[in-house]
């Protein structure tokens, strides 16, 4: 009996549906469930809730917003319910990103590679970083790189969730992590997490694969706090054109209606105050040098 | 020495310390004298000491026999639970006797106020003064986590469960105006206490406490007395409600305050059989135990001191389960209430949660006496802690089917549906849908005219639908809410809530008119079948037009707000004596009906001419009245001109006073008598699915959908062709 | 000689304060302002230095304001109208002309009158106009999250920036001003001393009255 009851499954999960319909192979039957937004299950190994549910706006407006789901998904996914081992399928990105074989690709992921290689994600022996791979962070089905232009507030609220997804402790307002911080909640809401734990490069290159440990990481206020090319380079670097021009004769003071101390001068505003000032003390030492010289009278021609 | 006291007053400003000083004392005594006196007067209702008969004092040999007995039947009852019956019968006796007598047994065992009476000498339960003897105080625990310790008394006379209303803002309810309920600067006070309600015919004020005699026809003409009224089941002991709360000065005054009843949650044996209406020099009222057995019973509180009053309307009076209706009074019995509020009941028998031993207060986690609705209140019921959840995700989270292969998929219906909507797949047939006040029928069992149930059902789309739901209601309660797709089509007021035209419905509403012509000629049975199953035809068509207008103007942003799930609501509507000088596109002022003459006579209008007599209701009729809350009430109420203060009764005739049906159903949540396993996919996904996708302001196209699900009938396939393999394989 | 008793404890240690702590003000405000350049304050360390500064001096604001209100000193901001554009102008003209005469002060301080109407004005404005204005920008810049979004239309916070540090600008140039003017009492040093001390000497009898 035991053996006829192995059998059997066995059988089940191999043996074709017994009215094979026709496959369905196009988005909408995919979302059909899966646009469910509470479309999950709790893992019965772990007991934590494991999320099946797809945004359908996030897929279309993504990177990937273009494919079809069987694109990636190339199981047995045509049916429901799908094949229990569907869930252990092997997702190639590399078929597709691999595709463009010209020089600066390669490079481009040769380099991806070898900073992720060094990143916290990838060197630490926590437990939590175990099975991180890619998609830890670039979520497929709602990935897409921020673009010049766009707010630079939403690209960080966008950028940090991603962090802030694992990292949701952090949050708490007694962690200590971030409490040499000033202004805490206003850095996050103004400056993305890689800002500061990504290495500081002068090149253009955006910004790196390599995550940084906390005690590596930028602590320095100056790097942004000042003319330093360190933020303007990274997180300023999606200022439009358009928005530089149009508000230049501020001097880019407004990027994007930010004010970075230090950093946000108003170079007009800074001469204009500085030679006022030097034009003030000028008039003062010539008052100065006339009473000096009527001083002087007054002992030459004592009265 | 003092160098204050040694500057002698001069005699004017002495005389106006004199004069300031009994000015303020005659102020206090003012208003702790003569403004109760005059309030009382004003709305013509009494306060006395009250005395209960089952309060008596008892020697101390009375006492310990009592204490023995208590104590025995609980360790009878623990230890009998205990030992295995598998046994000889004497064996089993014998171990029982054995365990009873064990010192850690009895420690544990003993009603626990046994000892503590016993030290303190307390021979004698006088109510809640006994109580707060040692209870002065309490320690109070919010939902923040922090602790605070009240006073007791105060705690239970500023409940929801003493007052039946609240003044202050956090209702869910929106008037037909928009405005949300009390957000406003004016508040006035809303609840159970002053709202005329379909179901019980009245209302707390004309309603509270009635001697009925019955004549029941095996009785043979002998009259037998019965009680009613809405004190059965709040905890005040007096002849009225706690009216004097509803005004911004002025407190309860102390004998009402004698008067609650701690013991009906608090004590493990109260005699519901107490439970009676007596009558008194002052007038007539509610009677409590208050014997000395129910206080020495004491615990913790559990969902069977809830339900002595709260199965009344969940599974309802005659639902087979309710233990309170088992015990109707050693004299003047309640009157039994057919046709269930809700008939969803909260028993061991019909609820999984009760099954599993799970409490009330489980989900409704108390604060001191203040206990929590849940944020989503359809109905205009006050709410002790507006801002407390009460959810299924509290506990269940938000993927909580863990059995079913399909698990993942029905998880994700939770974006949309309320656990309730397939969890509870039928109400108690008992459940009252249309019922007609107007025309009662004679009980001859009972002896007594009752309301005429039209239509009883528990079941889907018949005696209750399913509407988008989002925490919002109206003034009348109706469920407010709206298909995520922002649909325009979806308009429950003007189709769900506002008509039933199941054909099934229309036939059992026509039998039962064709039924009522008999004892009432005058009835028009075509008229009839309309009015109860098309209540809007009962508007005149600019009223009609302005609803329209009005619900598209008012409501539709109430309508729209946060997340809306499909939810099961229980129908009702009751057709009533309206008066017509206060109609509004969505209802009339309803007017209450007196029980005693309703019951004995059923002759409706004069039970209607006696009920309005009372002195409140004449005062509603009056202009400090109508300027301190029934302005505000209308316009709540979709009537925009204001209250008319044309008092219905003049010269013993009832003046612009029409029987109607409410212009819509109300819609009262259902959220007990859950069942653990949920509907199948084909009851909603099939074109004759329970849920009318169409109405719910699904696209054409998207209901085509939904209706027609091949995904269903692949699982429909899937255990059969598995089991055709098995076969293949066994063989 | 005649020595006349100008400014009294609380007005001396008000002014000494304020002036210590405008100066740290000065410093640690320039050193975040154009943070990177190398002989300032460490960002780190001119951040806090500025915050407590910037709270003390509004403490010490509140505490003039008040000290004006209920004490008598406050008389010697009230302008008197009466000959006023004269009294301006024969000020202006001291300092621009009549100094280098050495023509004699055109005013004298008195009890009831400490500050020439120059003086008088200057006062005003830094006082009740723009340290006003500084300190709310200040404080807004501390409590920056709570600030809305935008501001006609700009980042508020780029809006308050501007202002706190405009208004910086024009007192670091009342600063120098105030200084070299202390200079130009009877000696060099007599108004400073005055302030010192809180004695107001006149050394020139015959330019009494």
């Amino acid at each position: 009996m035991a053996l006829s009851g192995t059998l059997l499954l066995t059988l089940m999960t191999m043996a074709p549906p017994a009215t094979p319909a026709a496959p369905a192979t196009d988005n909408k039957s995919c979302l059909r469930c899966h646009a469910m937004a509470t479309l999950a299950y709790r893992d019965p190994g772990t007991g934590e809730i494991v999320d099946l549910a797809i945004e359908p706006h996030a897929l279309s407006h993504s990177v990937h917003g273009e494919l079809d789901c069987i694109d990636c998904h190339e199981g047995e996914f045509d049916r429901y319910p799908h094949p229990s081992d569907a869930a252990n399928e092997t997702l190639s990105c590399l078929g597709c990103h691999e595709k463009d074989d010209t020089e600066d690709n390669i490079a481009r992921y040769q380099s991806i590679d070898a900073e992720y290689a060094e990143s916290v994600h990838a060197t630490s022996d926590a437990p939590e970083v175990e099975g991180f791979s890619c998609h830890s962070c670039h979520d497929p089905h709602g990935f897409r790189a921020s673009q010049v232009g766009e707010k630079i507030a939403a690209i960080v609220r966008d950028g940090n969730q991603v962090c802030l997804s694992c990292h949701e402790k952090l949050r708490d307002p007694f962690s200590p992590h971030h409490a040499w911080l000033p202004n805490r909640e206003k850095h996050w809401d103004a400056v993305r997490c890689l800002d500061c734990h990504t290495p500081l490069s002068d090149t253009e290159q955006k910004v790196s694969h390599r995550i940084l440990p906390p005690e590596e990481s930028n602590r320095d206020c100056v790097n942004c706090h000042s003319k330093e090319p360190s933020l303007l380079n990274r997180l300023y670097q999606y200022r439009s054109e358009e928005d530089l021009a149009t508000k230049g004769w501020l001097n880019k003071a407004v990027f994007n209606d930010a004010y970075v101390v230090g950093m946000s001068r108003n170079a007009t505003l800074d001469l204009l105050g500085l030679i006022v000032i030097g034009l003030t003390l000028l008039v003062l030492a010539a008052h100065g040098y006339g009473r000096y010289k009527a001083y002087q009278r007054t002992k030459g021609d004592p009265k | 020495m003092n160098p204050i006291a040694l500057k002698p007053l001069s005699p004017t400003a002495k005389r106006r310390l004199i004069v300031t000083a009994l000015v303020l004392i005659g102020l206090t005594l003012a208003y702790k004298v003569l403004y109760p006196l005059a309030f009382e007067s004003y709305v013509g209702k009494t306060n006395a000491p009250l005395t209960y008969a089952s309060s008596t004092q008892l020697t101390k040999t009375e006492f310990e026999a009592l204490a023995q007995e208590l104590s025995t039947d609980a360790r009878q009852r623990k230890a009998a639970a205990i030992v295995d019956t598998d046994q000889e019968p004497f064996a089993r006796q014998v171990k029982i006797e054995m365990l009873m007598n064990t010192e850690s047994f009895i420690r544990d065992t003993e009603p626990s106020h046994i000892k503590y009476f016993r030290e303190a000498g307390i021979h004698h339960y006088e109510g809640p003064q006994t109580c707060l003897h040692c209870h002065a105080t309490i320690q109070v625990t919010h939902g923040d986590g922090t602790v605070k310790t009240v006073d007791t008394l105060g705690d239970i006379v500023n409940s929801v469960h003493f007052k039946f209303q609240s003044e202050s803002g956090g209702f869910s309810t929106y008037g037909y105006d928009g405005r949300q309920v009390n957000s406003g600067a004016h508040k006035i006070p809303v609840g159970k206490i002053n709202r005329a309600c379909g179901i019980p015919g009245s209302f707390t004020w004309t309603g509270w406490a009635a001697l009925v005699e019955s004549r029941p026809e095996h009785g043979e003409g002998e009259v037998t007395m019965r009680s009613e009224g809405c004190g059965q089941c709040h905890i005040g002991g007096n002849y009225q409600p706690a009216t004097e709360k509803m005004m911004p000065i002025g407190d309860v005054p102390s004998e009402a305050k004698d008067g609650i009843d701690c013991l009906i949650c608090h004590s493990t044996a109260y005699d519901m059989n107490q439970r009676h209406v007596i009558q008194d020099a002052k007038g007539l009222r509610w009677n409590q135990d208050r014997s000395l057995r129910a206080a020495l019973t004491v615990g913790p509180i559990n969902s069977e001191t809830c339900l002595r009053c709260h199965q009344h309307n969940m599974g309802g009076d005659a639902y087979r389960h309710n233990a309170a209706a088992q015990a109707l009074g050693h004299v003047n019995q309640r009157i039994l209430h057919r046709g269930a509020k809700r008939g969803n009941p909260f028993s061991p028998h019909d609820d999984t949660h009760a099954a599993s031993g799970i409490q009330c207060t489980d989900c409704h986690v108390p604060e001191g006496h203040k206990i929590p609705r849940g944020r989503k209140g359809v109905d205009l019921v006050a709410n002790d802690i507006p801002t407390k959840d009460v959810t299924c995700e509290s506990c269940h989270t938000q993927a909580p089917h863990n059995q079913s292969e399909h698990k993942a998929l029905l998880n994700g219906h939770i974006a949309r549906l309320a656990c309730e909507t397939c969890h509870i797949k039928e109400l108690e047939a008992e459940n009252v849908v249309l019922r007609d006040w107007v025309h009662p029928t004679w009980d001859p069992e009972e002896g007594l005219f009752e309301p005429t149930d039209i239509y009883r059902s528990g079941k889907p789309g018949k005696g209750f639908t399913f509407l988008w739901f989002n925490g919002n209601g109206t003034f009348l309660a109706n469920a407010l809410g709206n298909n995520p797709n922002g649909s325009e089509v979806y308009n429950p007021l003007m189709q769900q809530v506002a008509r039933l035209d199941d054909p099934e419905i229309i036939e059992a509403v026509r039998a039962k008119a064709i039924e009522l012509k008999q004892q009432y000629p005058d009835i028009d049975v075509d008229a009839y079948v309309r009015m109860a199953t098309d209540p809007l035809s009962q508007l005149s068509p600019d009223m009609l037009a302005k609803r329209e207008a009005m619900i598209q103007k008012n409501l539709r942003a109430a309508m729209n707000q946060g997340e809306s799930r499909i939810y099961p609501f229980k129908l009702f509507n009751a057709m009533m004596f309206e008066d017509m000088t206060n109609q509004g596109p969505f209802g009339a002022m309803i007017l209450p009906f007196d029980y005693a003459s309703y019951y004995e006579t059923g002759d409706t209008p004069a039970s209607v001419k006696k009920a309005i007599s009372d002195p409140i209701v004449q005062r509603m009729y009056q202009e400090p009245f109508k300027l301190y809350m029934m302005d505000e009430f209308m316009s709540y109420f979709g009537i925009t001109e204001g209250w008319k203060t044309v008092y219905p009764l003049v010269d013993g005739r009832l003046e612009n006073v029409e029987p109607h049906w409410m212009r819509q159903m109300g819609t009262l949540m259902v959220n007990h008598g859950i069942q653990g396993k949920g509907r199948d996919c084909i009851e909603c996904h099939s074109p004759d699915g329970i849920m009318d996708f169409r109405q719910l302001g699904y696209t054409p196209e998207r209901v085509a959908e939904l209706q027609d699900l091949d995904i269903i009938e692949k699982l429909e396939e899937r255990p059969a062709s598995a089991e055709a393999r098995e076969k293949t394989v066994q063989q | 000689m005649n020595a006349l008793y100008l400014y009294s404890g609380w007005v001396r240690a008000w002014h000494w304060l304020n002036a210590l702590l405008f100066l740290v003000l000065i410093l640690s405000g320039a050193s975040m302002h154009f943070a990177g350049t190398g002989w300032l304050l460490n960002f780190e360390i001119a951040r806090p230095i500025h915050n407590v500064a910037g709270i003390l001096v509004t403490i010490g604001w509140i505490g003039f304001v008040i000290g004006n209100l209920v004490t008598d000193n406050g008389r010697h901001y009230r302008v008197h109208l009466r000959g006023f554009f004269q009294r301006l102008f024969s000020q202006m003209r001291y300092y621009g002309y009549g100094i280098f005469q050495n023509e004699p002060h055109p005013f004298h301080p008195s009890a009831e009158m400490k500050l020439n109407t120059l003086q008088q004005l200057s006062y005003l404005g830094v006082m009740y106009l723009l340290m006003p204005v500084l300190i709310l920008s200040g404080w807004a810049f501390l409590f920056s999250i709570y600030l809305p979004e935008t501001l006609f239309g700009l980042g508020s916070v780029w809006v308050v920036a501007m202002t706190h540090l405009t208004v910086a600008y024009f007192l670091a140039l009342f600063v120098l001003v105030h200084l070299y003017i202390i200079t130009t009492g009877d000696t060099l040093s007599s108004n400073l001393r005055a302030m010192i001390t809180g004695w107001h000497r006149e050394t020139h009898p015959e330019s009494q009255g």
